[in-house]
């Protein structure tokens, strides 16, 4: 009952970050867009944007905080992997265990300051310092929605290795931590 | 807890947990919050908005994600390709040819892209895998792309270099210029130990099967026609800068804009490759970025409780004469490279140091290419350094970490002398920015 | 000691002004008789310095000395404060304004409603434009592509230019390649420091604004942790720094000026009537956008159009 409760868990989290950090590939182009478009803009018509500047800067914050479950996922974030390739799998399941706690207690801080950070942008009308001035607000959203995807992720990698821990098996067929590290792929 | 006890135990804490292999970035935000909890309470909190605002609108480091997409443009439309094949059939018939275009290849990349990740992925990713098919000794290999593609920050443009003139206020155009003739002399001795250590053994680079004899002239003409596209688009965004088009920043994304012309000029231009390069580019800015944002908080809480008090007053009190504390600033830094990232290592040592070098009567611009130098090597010494992780990402699964290890060794070697040669001759990397910028 | 401080500023280790800070820190520590320890911090150390407003207000540090145009989104009215594009350089009136016409009190508001003590402010000397041209009259701004942020950005659009947004550590090289026609800066020191004259001839004669005025800013809680006297002593220090800027600031600026003239620093041509009226008018259209940008704005431009 309870592994079955944690498998439904770890695949709706694996679908749900996989869904988000697929679409937010897209943002990619746009961003090359953004920056081109300002420089033909400014360079060949001789009007610069006054958006383009933080619409640039926000779309790469976007993407660098919500792809972040999804490396997660990936185990693309990078590690030390000396020790780690060369200890037993139930010993690389307690580092594991470990490691991702960490990063969930870093992931919950940055959730927990993120909300305080919305609601003062709302209270004050947090704006950007340029002259376009867009608004803060959905910053810290996205920063509340990308670590809470984080946390579901890591918090399912926790149960995966903790229940291999346990009982020896996997309970996802492809749960990625006893395999070889493959960063960057 | 003094300064010194929260410096040992921090560092302690990193090496447990890199040991237990967690994710750096995220380990090094970790450690901050729950060290910084016992020993600041729950007001350390309050770096994150802070730092999340100084990382995620730093418009210097817009230049990650543009340079990095254009690499993947490049590498998954087979442009990157060509440039490595054209430079082959050039030089097909010398020993280590293929490790000699791998530097140049290299190089090239490295005029473009302004940080070590997307230079070593880049070249890895074309050149790696055709020299170990070749029967290429393994290390020579390795060595030869972590070499190369750390270039990435020494030739401009230059994101560590970007970071060090912000944050010391000296000029980046001086610098860009200043990293040229030390960045010639790096090449140079790289492509010399490349031929004689061939010379010497010849097993480790055996002579290709000679496949580009079997081209057809049109094959020839094509591959050749390739290659030269290539390099006209690292003309064009190198173009883009020098003719005021594009600033430094901006000129990755006319790369981006160049490398999808030319992949539909090259009928390359399929919606996989689109795709697949905007998700993998994604996930390496935000790998890239998670990793700053980490370990920026993690400094950033050691600078609030002082370590920069610590580490100048370690520096003023020795009494060392002038290029005694240039050397000590480099041992630090070279130390600080085996924990921590080039970013890093910039935004602490570059304000910290810089006066110091400064007031002593040295050059900024001079010492801020000894720092570059310095990271170069930094970033790719064990156990620790970004470019060691790159490379394990890119390389076939049966090379082993020690194998990365090893292969670095002559290539260290090497760059250590650049960076003696020109702390001894300062007029290596000042004598051409002031030869063009008068004075 | 009984309070420790962190006191974040927005220059490098070693700069002239940095010291200037650094004075304020041994100040306070001195005149308290130890009671208050002042930790420094400098550019980016642990704080950006776009952060330094956020972080006084959050308490991750005690003290800071903020440059308020980083904190327009935040904070509109210090764009106000720090003196609206056509403000007065007259020390005198500045200082009328400020003390007998009520811009402290709009202010200690304004800055207490987001937890802040807004300390006496000091002033740092006018914004400057640095050309590639000369400036022969106001017509001359006419397309020219300048990086200009926030207020002096709308500024110089009324008078027909292109505000640009770079980073700084751009403008060196943006300048040189043509990128931009012009860049502003802080004041003399910052054109001095960023190596403008080298890419860049000719500096406008009239500024962008009169004088800055920058306040001093505490944490709340952190300050009424003091006894009155503690904060008193506090205050007094924030004056004789104040004292010290405005004398170092004019030493200062004069020598960078001059460092720049041996450099090939030119001045473009005195302005006309015309064109000084015609600067007046851009200034004076900017403020009544800016009084629609927040209560506290609208409070502080009325008292400054009764003037
Ligand atoms: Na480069
Ligand atoms: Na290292």
């Amino acid at each position: 009952m309870i592994t079955k409760a944690i498998q439904s868990y770890c695949n709706a989290v694996h679908h749900l970050v996989d869904f988000v950090g697929r679409s937010v590939g897209y943002i990619m182009p746009l961003l090359a867009f953004v920056v081109v478009f300002e420089v033909v803009a400014r360079y060949f018509f001789d009007s610069p944007t006054i958006w383009a500047y933080d619409l640039s800067l926000f779309m790469f914050g976007y993407i660098s905080a919500l792809s972040g479950a999804y490396a997660q996922q990936k185990r693309a974030h990078i590690n030390v992997d000396i020790l780690y390739n060369h200890v037993r799998p139930k010993v690389r399941s307690i580092f594991n265990i470990l490691s991702f706690s960490i990063a969930l207690i870093f992931a919950l801080i940055i959730i927990y300051m993120s909300i305080d950070k919305f609601y003062e942008a709302i209270e004050f009308n947090y704006r950007r310092q340029s002259e376009w001035a867009p608004h803060m607000h959905h910053f810290w959203v996205m920063m509340v929605v990308a670590c809470g995807l984080l946390s579901l992720q890591l918090i399912s990698d926790i149960l995966l290795n903790a229940y291999f821990f346990v009982t020896g098996k996997k309970l996802i067929p492809n749960a990625p931590d006893t395999e070889e590290f493959t960063h960057g792929n | 807890m003094g300064i010194e006890l929260l410096t040992g135990v921090l560092l302690l804490c990193i090496l447990v947990t890199f040991a237990m292999g967690a994710p750096v970035g995220l380990g090094l935000g970790g450690i901050a919050m729950i060290v910084g909890y016992m020993t600041w309470g729950d007001g350390i909190f309050n770096v994150i908005p802070t730092t999340l605002e100084s990382t995620f609108f730093s418009f210097i480091l817009l230049a990650i994600p543009l340079y990095i997409y254009m690499g993947q443009l490049l590498t998954r439309s087979g442009i990157g390709d060509a440039m490595f094949n054209a430079s082959q059939m050039l030089i097909g018939k010398i020993r280590g040819s293929l490790a000699i275009s791998v530097i140049v290849v290299c190089s090239m990349i490295g005029a473009m892209v302004g940080i070590i990740g997307a230079g070593i992925m880049t070249s890895g990713s074309i050149a790696l895998k055709p020299m170990l098919d070749r029967g290429y000794d393994k290390r020579l290999a390795l060595g030869v792309i972590m070499a190369g593609g750390g270039l990435g920050i020494l030739i401009p443009p230059s994101v560590p270099m970007i970071m060090f003139a912000s944050s010391t206020q000296t000029s980046v155009g001086r610098m860009f210029i200043a990293a040229l003739i030390p960045a010639l002399i790096t090449i140079v001795l790289l492509i010399t130990y490349v031929v004689v250590s061939c010379k010497l053994n010849p097993s480790k680079a055996p002579i290709g099967n000679d496949a580009h004899d079997e081209m057809t002239p049109k094959e020839k003409f094509r591959t050749g026609r390739d290659g030269l596209f290539s390099v006209l688009l690292i003309t064009a965004v190198l173009g883009s800068i020098i003719t005021g088009i594009a600033t430094p920043t901006e000129s990755g994304a006319i790369g981006v804009a160049g490398a999808v012309l030319l992949a539909i000029v090259f009928k390359r231009f399929k919606r996989e490759i689109f795709e697949s390069a905007g998700l993998s580019s994604a996930l390496l800015v935000s790998v890239a970025m998670w990793i700053i944002f980490g370990a920026t908080v993690f400094s950033n809480f050691h600078l609030l409780m002082g370590v920069q008090n610590m580490i100048a007053g370690f520096t003023q009190d020795l009494g060392l004469p002038p290029i005694g504390v240039i050397i000590m600033f480099q041992l630090i830094m070279l130390l600080l490279g085996f924990i921590i990232d080039e970013f890093i290592i910039v935004l602490i040592c570059a304000p910290l140091f810089t006066p110091i070098a400064v007031s002593l009567g040295f050059d900024p611009i001079w010492f801020g290419i000894l720092m570059i130098l310095n990271i170069e090597i930094a970033v790719q010494t064990p156990p620790y350094g970004f470019a060691l992780f790159y490379l394990k990402g890119i390389a076939p699964p049966d090379i082993t970490m020690l194998d990365i290890y090893r292969s670095v060794t002559p290539f260290v070697l090497i760059k250590l002398f650049v960076l003696v040669l020109c702390m001894l001759f300062p007029d290596i990397v000042l004598w051409l920015p002031n030869k063009m910028m008068n004075g | 000691a009984e309070h420790n401080w962190r006191f974040a500023n927005l220059y490098s280790r070693g700069t002239a002004y940095g010291e200037l800070y650094e004075n304020l820190g041994k100040n306070i520590e001195q005149m308290s008789a130890g009671k208050i320890k002042v930790q420094v911090l400098y550019s980016g150390e642990g704080v950006g310095s776009s952060g330094i407003l956020g972080a006084v207000k959050s308490g991750l540090v005690t003290m800071g000395a903020p440059f308020q145009s980083m904190h327009a989104g935040e904070l509109p009215a210090g764009v106000v404060e720090i003196g609206l594009p056509g403000g007065t350089d007259d020390v005198g009136e500045l200082s009328t304004l400020f003390h007998e016409k009520g811009w402290d009190k709009v202010l200690k508001e304004a800055y207490g409603a987001q937890g802040l003590v807004w300390l006496d402010p000091y002033i740092q000397p006018p914004v400057y434009i640095i050309t590639k041209k000369p400036i022969n009259s106001v017509a001359d701004f006419k397309g020219l592509k300048i990086r200009a942020p926030g207020a002096y950005g709308k500024f110089l659009r009324q008078l027909g230019a292109s505000p640009v947004s770079l980073a700084w550590s751009e403008i060196y090289t943006s300048l040189s390649t043509g990128v931009i026609d012009g860049s502003i800066g802080s004041n003399m020191i910052d054109h001095r420091d960023g190596n403008h004259v080298e890419v860049a001839k000719y500096m406008y004669r009239l500024p962008l604004a009169g004088a800055q005025v920058l306040p001093i800013v505490v944490n709340r809680s952190a300050w009424n942790k003091l006894t009155p006297e503690l904060q008193a002593i506090v205050s007094a220090a924030t004056t004789i720094h104040a004292r010290e800027q405005m004398t170092k600031s004019k030493l200062w600026e004069s020598q960078a000026v001059a460092e720049m003239e041996a450099k090939g620093l030119k001045w473009s041509p005195e302005p006309s009537a015309e064109d000084k009226a015609a600067w007046k008018a851009a200034a004076a259209s900017l403020w009544d956008e800016y009084a629609k940008s927040d209560k506290y704005s609208a409070q502080l431009i009325e008292i400054l159009k009764k003037q």
